[in-house]
């Protein structure tokens, strides 16, 4: 009971020095390491929800960079300046032309559509399993791509939305980052996210036990798909542009690595590794500047990878929190996981 | 306490020594933002190695405003757009005096309004879309002519010298550059009283155009020409193959086919009619354009790998001349000095700013391939 | 038309037997040890540039070519084997295919760093370019040699796994690894010859693609990798005839799908493929030839 009364205080205070550290950096720091800061947020907001599907569930989804694109589309169209909409995408429909929304209802918007598009996908594609339903969300991602650039008169095709008005600061990452990882930790230390462990671990199992799997399956996605989107929003609002190539196939193996390096399941981990793999990048850039040797940073970054794999394959943290962080109760549940994930031998046949 | 006097002001001279000479040996840093890795990088690369061979060419003649040296920082984006941004705000950081960058739209228009927010110049060494500069702003300014000159002078070509009055366009739907360039193309070439009676598609990083290649055979009635809208990565694929197909109408294209690819990828045997019309650079004699070419094959041990090479020379070649004339490295000088610009001369030919539209009034080659050699047959000069 | 047809099945034949070779090592390796490699891709890129390199070096024969190809090919993928995925062996299957990521990643980029982005012109002997007609269609020599060495590769590769001591290893190892190894059967040998023949068969399809299209350039592995990846799962992940069933019939689509309906469809082209690709699963949600296993990745 003492952790408990620990842990009452810990996350608010937490909470708290992350907000004065965002405000001690926001009048520091320069754009540079401002920018770079917001994007390790917002990559910490797509790990830890695609963790929700890859991590929790055991879904194995490539489709997260789909639902950015739906939300940062979306919300894109929205926030765009009326005078620039009549100059760029003449064709809009006018009720469509007349909007100009601030960001937060964009954002949610944007969101909730990336939810929508998750559900409309998710009810077939989720019966799937494994690789085949990599290969399917794969496919929807790629399949949204064309219809993004052939659909010219809302999306100007390949060349995109730009000059989009700047408005993500590190204030509106940092609320969302807070507000993802208080969902997903929630979630996870709830009922929904032990009946998600369970359906990872167990399928039959679970599904024995009463869970029901198609529901808490698609909860889990179209939840994941919601940050996505939120994400994809704050994304193009920081970049100030969007095109269908912003959102990548090459984007959905990186957040996978990043849910993976953490430990699949572990929210303390997926953050971690996405500050590790943003920061990691932009240090080693200096390295390739000087040498004139471009490509070395990519190659420093995957051996790097490979050993962090080789020496930690379940990643840094496995799928568990740190201790500290966790009451005694929630634990329990925890090792359970991991004992039987061990037991399974997860695909692992050696 | 003499020696203690003595001793200090030893400290200061030295100080002081050091001060002067840091700031008198205090380069000038511009940022070249460029896509090194990743599906771009074939078309980016040869632009920083253009772009610093001129930096050193500078710098072994002297620098600039007193014997500062030019610095390119060379900024790989890895044809991500985060990766841009980001590099745009690292480059302001650094305190670069100008940007330049990118042999594509969509990458310009990521990182050059960033540039645009601080008022600090831009030059895109290789993006031809003409409403660049106005989507931008006054910060905005381009190397290359606009895409609708190339395709003008191209299409012009077409239908005086070739004689074409039937045409197939064969558009990279992919691309804005590629679209761009087949847009303005066909506008010109019905203006003359030309007939366009086929359109196709395909996509970059497409390998197969046999599916385009049979209807362009089926087509009818039969082309005179057909005009190919694609980037490097797939001019010497579809010459090959249409060549290989038994068809021998001419190909025409722009600037996206000024590369070895086109008389390599086919061979001499079927390199044959093919008329693009790019930067006047190309088999020039100018005496800018051989010392370009000679001094690229000293430095990295092959000729410019395509036309964006000495589009990334002249782009800093173009940042150099405009610190010279504003005698400062100060932005909003800087820029005026650049928009200032009349008659540079750079290797891909004469720039100058005084259109409207801010798009540079360059002469445009026309280059024809006979039995794989290239041969300049004619210029074409842009109307205000 | 008919004509047309026929060249645009022909296309499909050539294009599928490079995508089928591609598969097959993907799905072999699949099927031994649930391992989704995406640096197969790359190990196609790899195939191109050897064989890019011996054209160049001198007079060495065609046939002699192929095979150095393949040798090159399966050195390749023991080297990766050896050294990114034995060491993680037993970890969960994501734990394998980020690892491949990763091999990916490394490759490319040397490949950027070593050979720099530029395409290259793939120099291929005057012999394999005459173009020849079959009725109304077209062919270069090339074309026909993808074809007919895909199929023997194929015939030699089934015969391999059906008949022989070896491939009733492989098999037995791909049913049930555990039993595989309490039946005495060497599982490391059987998991670096599923990489070899693997790899091989991916190095001779770089060298096709080298060939038929005649530019190369570090990078043109992600796309035939990919494409196996759908095509092996199309098939079923695992089954080798599956793999070569999937191959070609995404060449037939890919070809088919541009080459009969009206030129403005082209863009939507890769849509189409996976809409095709998650209509087929969604009916048959273990691929046409897969069986049905427990997953769990």
């Amino acid at each position: 009971m003492m952790g408990w009364n620990r842990l009452k205080w810990f996350f608010p205070m937490l909470i708290l020095a992350g907000a004065i550290l965002v405000f001690i950096l926001r009048s520091s720091v320069n754009d540079y390491i401002l920018s770079i800061i917001c994007f390790a947020g917002i990559n910490i907001i797509l790990a830890v929800s695609l963790n929700l599907t890859n991590g929790f569930t055991g879904l194995f989804s490539l489709g997260h960079p789909a639902f950015m694109a739906v939300g940062g589309y979306v919300a894109a169209i929205l926030t765009f300046p009326v005078t620039r909409k009549a100059m760029l995408l003449p064709a809009l429909p006018s009720w469509l032309a007349a909007q100009q929304w601030s960001l937060l209802p964009a954002l949610i918007l944007g969101g909730l559509c990336a939810t929508l598009a998750a559900f409309l996908i998710g009810f077939p594609v989720l019966r799937l399993k494994g690789h085949y339903l990599a290969v399917a969300t794969l496919g929807f991602l790629i399949i949204l791509q064309v219809l993004i650039t052939n659909l010219e008169s809302f999306t100007r095709g390949p060349l995109g939305l730009n000059g989009l008005p700047l408005l993500t600061n590190l204030w509106w990452v940092y609320l969302w980052v807070v507000i993802t990882i208080y969902v997903c930790w929630k979630v996870k230390h709830s009922s929904l996210g032990r009946s998600m462990l369970a359906i990872r671990e167990n399928e039959m199992a679970a599904e024995c036990l009463g869970i029901p799997l198609s529901r808490t399956r698609i909860m889990a996605f179209a939840l994941g798909a919601f940050f996505a989107g939120v994400a994809g929003c704050l994304w193009a609002h920081l970049v100030t542009a969007i095109t269908p190539t912003s959102f990548s196939v090459i984007m959905a193996f990186h957040l996978v690595v990043m849910v993976v390096v953490g430990g699949s399941g572990s929210i303390t981990g997926a953050t971690i590794a996405a500050l590790m793999l943003t920061s990691v990048v932009e240090i080693l850039s200096p390295l390739e500047e000087n040498l004139g040797a471009y490509g070395i940073s990519e190659i420093i970054i995957s051996i790097g990878l490979l050993l962090i794999l080789i020496y930690r394959p379940r990643g840094i943290f496995g799928t568990q929190e740190p201790a500290f962080l966790v009451k005694q109760r929630q634990r329990v549940s925890g090792e359970v996981g991991r004992s039987l994930s061990y037991q399974n031998g997860k695909g692992g046949t050696s | 306490m003499k020696r203690g006097l003595f001793g200090i002001f030893t400290i200061l001279a030295i100080v002081g020594c050091f001060a002067i000479a840091s700031l008198a040996a205090e380069p000038i840093k511009l940022g070249a933002l460029y896509n090194l890795t990743g599906g771009m990088s074939s078309i980016d690369a040869p632009a920083l190695n253009g772009a610093k061979l001129k930096a050193k060419l500078i710098n072994e003649a002297g620098g600039l405003l007193g014997g500062r040296m030019l610095e390119v920082i060379g900024i790989n984006t890895k044809t991500d757009q985060k990766a841009t941004a980001i590099g745009a705000k690292k480059a302001l950081a650094m305190g670069v005096v100008a940007g330049l960058g990118y042999g594509d739209t969509t990458f310009v228009m990521a990182s050059a309004p960033l540039f645009q927010r601080k008022g600090v110049p831009f030059v895109t060494s290789g993006a031809t879309h003409p409403e660049i500069p106005k989507w931008v702003g006054d910060c905005m300014f381009m190397t290359p002519f606009g895409d609708d000159d190339q395709s003008f002078a191209i299409a012009d070509y077409t239908y005086n010298k070739l004689k074409a009055r039937k045409v197939v366009v064969w558009t990279d739907n992919s691309m804005d550059f590629t679209k761009a360039l087949s847009k303005f193309f066909k506008q010109r070439f019905t203006e003359l009283g030309g007939k366009l009676i086929l359109e196709d598609f395909f996509m970059m990083g497409d390998k197969d155009f046999s599916a385009q290649i049979a209807r362009l055979k089926a087509a009818s009635p039969k082309a005179d020409a057909v005009f190919i809208s694609a980037i490097p990565n797939e001019a010497g694929l579809t010459v090959k193959q249409i060549r290989e197909a038994g068809l021998t109408l001419p190909i025409v294209s722009g600037d996206g086919f000024d590369t070895e690819l086109v008389t390599t990828v086919p061979g001499p045997r079927l390199a044959n009619d093919v008329y693009f019309s790019t930067h006047t650079y190309r088999e020039d004699t100018r005496p800018e354009v051989v010392a370009f070419i000679k001094a690229y094959e000293k430095e990295y041990g092959r000729p410019p790998e395509n036309a964006f090479a000495p589009l990334g020379f002249d782009a800093v070649g173009l940042i150099a001349d405009a610190i010279k004339r504003a005698g400062t490295t100060e932005k909003s000088a800087l820029r005026k000095a650049l928009a200032a610009t009349r008659g540079y001369k750079a290797v891909t030919g004469e720039i100058s700013y005084t259109r409207p539209s801010g798009v540079p009034m360059k002469a445009v080659s026309i280059i024809g391939v006979k039995n794989a050699k290239y041969k300049v047959l004619d210029t074409w000069f842009p109307k205000q | 038309m008919v004509g047309y047809i026929a060249q645009q099945l022909v296309n499909g034949l050539i294009l599928g037997s490079m995508y089928a070779l591609v598969a097959i090592g993907f799905t072999m390796i699949y099927g031994i040890i649930r391992l989704i490699n995406f640096a197969h891709g790359d190990i196609v890129m790899i195939g191109a540039f050897v064989t890019l390199g011996l054209v160049i070096s001198g007079q060495i024969p065609f046939p002699v070519i192929i095979i150095l190809v393949i040798l090159a090919g399966a050195l390749m993928g023991i080297i990766i084997e050896r050294a990114a995925f034995r060491p993680m062996r037993g970890a969960p299957q994501v734990t394998g295919f980020i690892t491949s990521l990763a091999v990916s990643i490394l490759l490319q980029n040397l490949g950027i760093l070593l050979l720099t982005a530029q395409p290259r012109n793939f120099f291929c002997p005057d012999y394999l370019q005459t173009v020849f007609n079959l009725g109304s269609v077209s062919l270069r020599t090339i074309d026909l040699a993808i074809v007919v060495i895909a199929v023997v590769l194929m015939v030699f590769l089934v015969l391999l796994v059906r008949f022989t001591r070896l491939g009733m290893a492989m098999r037995a190892t791909a049913e049930n690894l555990k039993v595989a190894l309490l039946m005495g059967i060497n599982i490391n040998r059987i998991i670096m010859l599923a990489f070899a023949i693997g790899s091989g068969l991916a190095g001779v399809a770089g060298m096709m693609w080298g060939a038929r299209y005649g530019q190369i350039d570090p990078l043109l592995g992600f796309v035939p990798g990919l494409k196996a990846f759908v095509a092996a799962v199309i098939g079923g992940v695992g089954s080798i005839p599956g793999a070569m069933l999937g191959g070609y019939l995404l060449g037939f689509a890919e070809v088919l799908f541009v080459g009969l309906l009206p030129p403005i469809y082209s863009s939507y082209r890769d849509a189409f493929v996976f809409i095709i690709l998650i209509l087929i699963l969604l009916v048959l949600p273990t691929g046409l030839l897969g069986r049905k296993m427990e997953e769990g990745v």
